[in-house]
């Protein structure tokens, strides 16, 4: 296995595409879903069947039963479980080369280390795996990995964290969570009469395996999704943002490109601030919006968010949160491709923010990351939250 | 029965009842539809639902219009006759049955091969590889633009500019969601096309997957089923003549 590491912006998801169009053609695994799934499939076992080779090329890896998923469209899989369906495919093809840009640290530790061995077994299994991986250097038990260092600077999109969420205190917001149930349409039960209370000035860190329900949770608690039973309270009263809309919790996906409001950063801010405005939220002005933004490493207001490099989209995503307008703030794995400094400076800034009075629920599989944040664990597992 | 046997069968059904020009015509079609959509184990009163939801915001539209307003056929004012409230009513039941045997028959045909998938269902046409291909990409391109909508929907829901629930705020940001369904069709796209279909070869792939899918064009049972789908249109035919 051939590790391509590196800082951010060191030209490695392009060194990783390089190295694979020698190979071609070779598996790839990108770092989101349309680049990790061939798109061509409405159903998991179509995605299979897609790459199923007459004769077995390898030994098949699988991690989950995907005989249970076979009906289920591939988008509606987590983040994590779309990356192990991947290397299935990979695994049940005649491809010799597989290239997997940043997507493993997606999955929980338990199947990432399962896939960094599968992959390691270049010789037994006869894969030739190439990885970009900010993780990878932690990982000690995978044998004959070369290393190949990339070196050069971040240049545009450096960033700055140190100069994000100083805010001034706030009044603090308690989220009491109760009787909480959820199931997807014709799927098992997500969450089954569970309960938490998330007090404010503090950070959770939700765990749980992939597939268990983690964005699930922040979408309930954000009215992207209605719970089937089960209520939330914001300091005892009821609150139903599927109902009355989102007014607790500044919003960072997982894939940052699922919370975009504009096509410009310009035009994401105006229309948030026309919406948050109009319902009494105290909203930074522009001025300050854009240094918050040049912190995190865009300095025009102009920038196409969707022409950004992913991992500048990432950081961007931190915006809101980092803004100070919602009492809480939410971050989905919000160290996938980010680089070791980047991730501890972001846990500074976390701990700026719950100092201020903040909450903060955050996913992230990165142990190393959630030990320097002083944090509770909120684990997700059989339908409860504990 | 194969996928092509049903296409011919439901093609068959479509042209018939497009040929019968009255009532007891199309109730001939329709039963031979019933017929094929018993025989399959379908599940019938879904495929009736589903139908009836289509036709009906028709049937109260052209019953307001033709019978209640107009109070004539159409073939009555060609003709200059004074006509009649019931050849009015006559002429909707013939124009709302006949999208009705359409869509429950299609329903039909596509509820046989429920527990098919589209990759298998598509590789089992008989059709050229380039039309199979594109049946895939434009499912796939459906596929894409119902995601761009999902994530859409989660980033405006997530912002506060819209809500789950209906509400005037959705009205007035309608159009931000359109917009950001459609970047988001174009980034999705374009990161599949960019990086990883290239160097997978992905398409080529997916040409040999629908290849290996090929099976008999035609079966004894398809040539039982598309006799009566003729014989249905030649009697809905016979009772027009």
């Amino acid at each position: 296995m051939e590790l391509i590491a590196g800082p951010n912006f060191s030209g490695r998801s392009e060194a990783l595409m390089a190295r694979l169009r020698e190979r071609a053609p070779a598996f790839f695994i990108g770092p989101h879903a349309e680049a990790a799934l061939s798109g061509l499939s409405s159903t998991v076992a179509d995605e299979i069947e897609i790459y199923r080779a007459p004769k077995l090329a390898h030994a098949p890896f699988t991690p989950l039963d995907f005989a249970a998923y076979a009906d289920r469209k591939p988008p509606t899989l987590s983040g994590g479980e779309q990356v192990l369906l991947a290397l299935h495919c990979f695994s049940l093809s005649c491809y010799a080369a597989i290239g997997v840009d940043t997507a493993l640290e997606q999955l929980d530790p338990g199947n990432r280390e399962r896939a960094l061995i599968y992959l390691s077994q270049d010789t037994a299994q006869n894969i030739a795996a190439i990885i970009a991986d900010n993780r990878a250097d932690r990982v000690d038990h995978v044998v004959g990995m070369t290393v190949r260092e990339m070196t050069s600077t971040e240049g545009e999109f450096a960033c700055d964290l140190a100069g994000v969420a100083h805010l001034p205190s706030r009044a603090p917001v308690t989220i009491s969570v109760q009787g909480l149930s959820f199931r997807y349409p014709g799927g098992r039960d997500i969450f089954r009469d569970a309960s938490a209370t998330l007090e404010p000035g503090s950070a959770y860190r939700l765990t749980g395996v992939n597939g268990a329900g983690k964005t699930t949770f922040l979408k309930l608690l954000a009215g992207v999704l209605a719970p089937d039973a089960g209520r939330i309270e914001l300091d005892g009263k009821p609150y139903a943002p599927w109902q009355s809309g989102n007014r607790a919790f500044g919003f960072a996906t997982q894939n940052p490109d699922h919370q975009w409001c504009g096509a410009t950063l310009a035009e994401d801010i105006a229309r948030r601030r026309s919406v948050l405005t109009r319902r009494d939220f105290n909203v930074p002005p522009d001025e300050a919006l854009a240094a918050l933004a040049a912190c995190l490493g865009v300095r025009s207001m102009d920038q196409h968010l969707y022409e950004l490099p992913l991992v500048a989209r990432k950081r961007l995503s931190w915006l809101w949160p980092f803004a100070g307008v919602m009492p809480w703030a939410m971050l989905d794995e919000p160290t996938l491709g980010q680089d070791r400094a980047t991730r501890a400076a972001l846990a500074g800034a976390i701990a700026r923010l719950t100092g201020s009075g903040y909450g903060v629920v955050f996913i992230t599989h990165d142990d190393d990351f959630a030990s320097r944040i002083a944090h509770r664990p909120l684990t997700i597992a059989d339908g409860s939250i504990g | 029965m194969t996928p092509n046997g049903a296409v011919a069968f439901t093609l068959l059904v479509i042209v018939g009842a497009l040929l019968a020009r009255d009532v007891a015509g199309l109730l001939v079609i329709l039963a031979a539809s019933a017929c094929f959509a018993l025989a399959s184990r379908c599940a019938i009163w879904s495929a009736l639902g589903w139908s009836a939801g289509i036709v009906l915001p028709l049937l109260l539209f052209m019953s307001v219009v033709w019978v209640g307003i107009v109070g004539r056929a159409p073939h009555e004012i060609a003709a200059g006759l004074e006509g009649s409230r019931s050849a009015a009513a006559i002429h909707v039941a013939v124009i709302c049955l006949r999208l009705f045997v359409i869509a429950f028959t299609v329903q039909v045909a596509f509820l046989h091969f429920a527990g098919w998938t589209p990759l298998r269902f598509i590789g089992a046409l008989a059709l050229p590889r380039t039309a199979k291909k594109l049946l895939v990409l434009t499912l796939s391109l459906i596929d894409t633009i119902l995601q761009a909508v999902d994530r859409a929907r989660t980033a405006l829901i997530g912002a506060g500019l819209v809500t789950r629930r209906r509400s005037w705020r959705n009205l007035r940001h309608g159009w931000i969601l359109v917009q950001t369904v459609w970047l988001t069709v174009i980034t999705i796209v374009l990161g599949r096309t960019r990086d990883k279909w290239p160097v997978e070869d992905t398409l080529a792939r997916l040409e040999g997957t629908l290849a290996a899918r090929a099976v008999a064009r035609l079966s004894a049972t398809d040539f039982g089923w598309m006799a009566l789908a003729l014989a249905g249109a030649a009697m809905g035919l016979r009772s027009w003549s």
